[in-house]
């Protein structure tokens, strides 16, 4: 509908691109808010427990990088839903009475959370010690809660159920079957632990760099720990609940599954492409190495099971990003193990040698780690949003068919990604800020975090 | 009365409960705005919204929801022709959270805080102008009203003038609403802190924003009768008691400032602004949009209500408290410092 002289991209693509930076964007800060109360909790928790200072200081330090970083989460997020309608009208018609339900329960999460964080964070001087940890609980609570909710409409748009179509109208519905779909169980825990062990790696990233630069006092310490020990629960957990989301998508959405594993023509006993790495424009992989049978087991429980090749399903039918869809699986997997390497690693150890190990290059590694961690974060989403094209409703609702019919995209494209890349740089600033501002204490010292 | 009925109620009960707390917070924004270079008064703006401003908030977003979930029909109607202004509106709610954000984390540099303070002032007229606009165009919105121009295939062209006169009146009015929500919450607050330098500056400012809200009303009407006759004829008939409520309680709300009586003051300006609102409901109903889309039209299939009905009811259940316990708490301004 954008007015052909200026159409540099397509209406469709406008639209999709301006979701996919809007989420991408909130993605960052909704992982982080889910994750930090955990932190923030655990640290204040070790202070109540051992009248150490330093957890008070760190759990301090943490709620207000939190605050800042819940205004933008909760301005990011209060975007979505009302793009959720400025873009996808046609979408929203369809599946608002569908998966209404999960979107009104997460906006009780949120109210939960909302009054908990002006209760936490200003409340440090009005509630007794134990009252404000408590004041806490609500908060990380009603994140995880959040995210759930929200991912299980996720889970619906790649496993639809709870509704029947007849000539175009929706009948039958039931929101519960909707809401608890197939999908619903493996993709919201994966969701919830992704975000957990991202934050946990980011925070010992930044504690990783202060060390490096010569930052070598119990503060940095006793936040590595806290964060290494959390993501040594957690790693090897995201790696099981990441399997068992591989076998959902394979039952479920047979398309995605060929695009994410890269299986081009149907094969009986599968093999498991390891590398595999696809060259956007190219029909060719580099660097592949095929484990027999290995696909066929994991997808199906049976070595012998055939897998359909992406060749099998109509043109229309296939995701058109099929290559960047496998790159983003790769790359997801890939951090993914490398996470539970390094966390598995830390821990053996610093068991065998008594003290933490603190030499520059497992410093290096873990301050690597923390970014990383945030991109496997993004590239999951990226796999369920990707993998499911041309679909928005898999099977059931055209991406194509879901974009608004008001004109000017391309305008808005351009305005919020300008907003974004603005916003990026001033809560950057703000929080480092925050982080390099004068010390909470005089009696917890260096408390400088990046 | 359906099902749908009580659930449109509840949406408009949660709608009034944004526009007037959140509206309040707008209204520190206003007023911050208006106070630069004044630290004191910007303090206890800022202080005072701290711990609520992100619960206020979520009103918004529960009014989304409940729109989208139980009226489909009605979120994509105004979807598509509001585009504009709502992507306006979201810009300057994301700047807003971000100013504040990054502006109550830490004191720093003085420069910076003030371009800082600026924008989350400048946004907070914006969000209540584009609000107030929206609002007066989907009110007038009217079956008989099409745009044959851009017609899409399969589409209900609506015609919704936020651009035109009355829906920029009703934009100043919004703000003038704002403003004086949040001058006169923090006279009562101040008060009662024993605050009593800082209650004179927000006093002198709740009588110019009381004055001004009068004043738009006025012009408002003025302009519905020239401009907008759909809905200045549904002002007079369905919704002549609460407007002449809503004009009556603020002048109530002036007069209980001129005289210190703060706590009263608060209570007529609720009553204008929650009057202001029921008007343009009762005013629409039983329309969701103008006259054009009702809401039994616009509602979703019954189940998808019932589940809805019951998860709203929860909510509030488990919400309401917790919205008590935040505002007991905080009821008085710290002198503190918050960290």
């Amino acid at each position: 509908m954008s007015s052909p002289g200026f159409a540099v991209i397509s209406h469709l693509t406008a639209g999709r691109g301006q979701m996919g930076t809007s989420l991408s964007f909130h993605l960052f800060f909704a992982v982080l808010g889910v994750g930090l109360p955990l932190m923030m909790l655990t640290a204040e928790g070790m202070h109540l427990r051992t009248g150490d200072p330093v957890w008070r200081a760190l759990a301090r330090r943490w709620s207000k990088v939190f605050a800042l970083l819940f205004a933008v989460g909760a301005a990011s997020g209060t975007i979505i839903s009302f793009e959720l309608g400025l873009l996808w009208p046609r979408f929203m018609a369809f599946a608002g009475g569908i998966i209404g339900l999960p979107f009104s329960l997460e906006g009780a999460a949120f109210f939960i959370e909302a009054i908990f964080v002006g209760i936490y964070l200003y409340g440090w001087n009005r509630l007794s010690p134990r009252a404000h940890w408590l004041a806490g609980f609500p908060i990380a609570l009603s994140a995880a809660a959040s995210a759930f909710f929200i991912v299980t409409a996720n889970a619906w748009m790649n496993v639809p159920r709870g509704f029947q179509l007849s000539h175009g109208r929706v009948t039958h519905v039931n929101v519960l079957a909707a809401m608890f779909n197939p999908a619903w169980a493996t993709e919201t825990t994966h969701m919830v632990l992704g975000a957990y062990l991202a934050t946990t790696f980011g925070v010992a990233a930044v504690y990783a760099v202060g060390m490096l630069r010569g930052r070598r006092d119990a503060y940095h310490r006793k936040a590595i720990t806290v964060s290494l020990a959390m993501a040594a629960i957690i790693a090897p957990l995201q790696l099981g609940v990441g399997d068992l989301l591989g076998r959902t998508v394979a039952q479920h959405q047979p398309a995605t599954l060929a695009a994410i594993e890269g299986v081009s023509h149907t094969e009986s006993g599968a093999g498991l492409n390891v590398g595999g790495i696809p060259l956007p424009g190219h029909a060719t992989t580099v660097f592949n190495v095929k484990v027999p049978n290995l696909l066929s087991l994991l997808a199906y429980d049976r070595p012998n099971a055939p897998v359909r090749g992406l060749d099998t399903f109509p043109k229309v039918d296939r995701t058109p990003l099929a290559g960047w869809t496998r790159l983003s699986f790769i790359g997801m997997v890939g951090i993914g193990t490398g996470l539970v390497v390094l966390s598995l690693w830390y821990w053996l150890r610093r068991r065998r040698n008594g003290p933490a190990p603190e030499d520059r290059y497992t410093l290096l590694a873990l301050a690597a780690a923390g970014p990383l961690a945030f991109l496997a974060n993004e590239l999951g989403w990226l796999v369920s949003e990707l993998g499911r094209q041309p679909w928005v409703v898999y099977g059931v609702f055209r991406t194509a068919s879901a974009i608004t019919t008001a004109s000017g995209l391309g305008a808005t494209f351009a305005g919020f990604t300008i907003l974004y890349l603005g916003l990026s740089l001033v809560t950057v600033w703000g929080v480092r800020r925050i982080t390099t501002g004068t010390p909470d204490h005089g009696h917890a010292p260096a408390l400088s975090v990046a | 009365m359906r099902l749908s009925d009580f659930i449109a109620i509840g949406l408009g009960l949660a709608l009034t409960a944004y526009a007037l707390l959140a509206g309040a917070d707008f209204g520190a924004g206003i007023l911050h705005l208006t106070f630069t270079g004044r630290p004191h008064q910007q303090g206890s703006l800022t202080r005072t919204i701290g711990p609520l401003w992100e619960a206020n908030h979520v009103w918004l977003i529960f009014c989304i929801t409940i729109l989208f979930s139980a009226f489909p029909a009605a979120f994509a109607a105004l979807g598509r022709v509001l585009l504009a202004p709502f992507t306006l509106v979201l810009m300057a709610l994301v700047v807003r959270g971000v100013a504040f954000g990054v502006l109550s984390g830490a004191a720093g540099l003085e420069r910076a805080d003030r371009l800082l303070g600026r924008a989350f002032g400048a946004a907070s007229v914006i969000a209540p102008l584009l609000f107030g606009a929206s609002a007066a165009a989907v009110a007038q919105v009217s079956s008989a009203a099409r745009t044959a121009s851009a017609a899409p295939a399969g589409g209900t062209p609506l015609s919704v003038p936020w651009t035109g006169l009355f829906a920029g009146m009703v934009g100043l009015l919004a703000v003038a609403l704002c403003a004086h929500l949040g001058a006169v919450f923090m006279t009562s607050r101040l008060e009662r802190a024993g605050e009593m330098r800082l209650v004179d500056g927000f006093r002198r400012r709740g009588l110019q924003t009381g004055t001004a809200l009068l004043g738009f009303s006025v012009l408002a009407l003025l302009v519905a009768a020239w401009k907008a006759p759909s809905v200045w004829h549904r002002l007079t008939t369905a919704g002549l008691a609460l407007v002449v409520i809503g004009l009556l309680a603020t002048v109530a709300s002036v007069i209980s400032l001129a005289r210190r009586r703060y706590s009263t003051a608060r209570g007529a300006t609720l009553l204008a602004g929650g009057a202001l609102m029921w008007g343009w409901f009762i005013a629409q109903s039983p329309h969701l949009i103008g006259t054009r889309l009702t809401i039994d039209t616009a509602a979703a299939t019954a189940p998808a209500l019932t589940a809805l009905a019951v998860a709203g009811g929860l909510v509030l259940i488990a919400v309401l408290p917790a919205f008590y316990l935040l505002y007991v708490l905080f009821a008085r301004p710290s002198p503190e410092v918050t960290e």
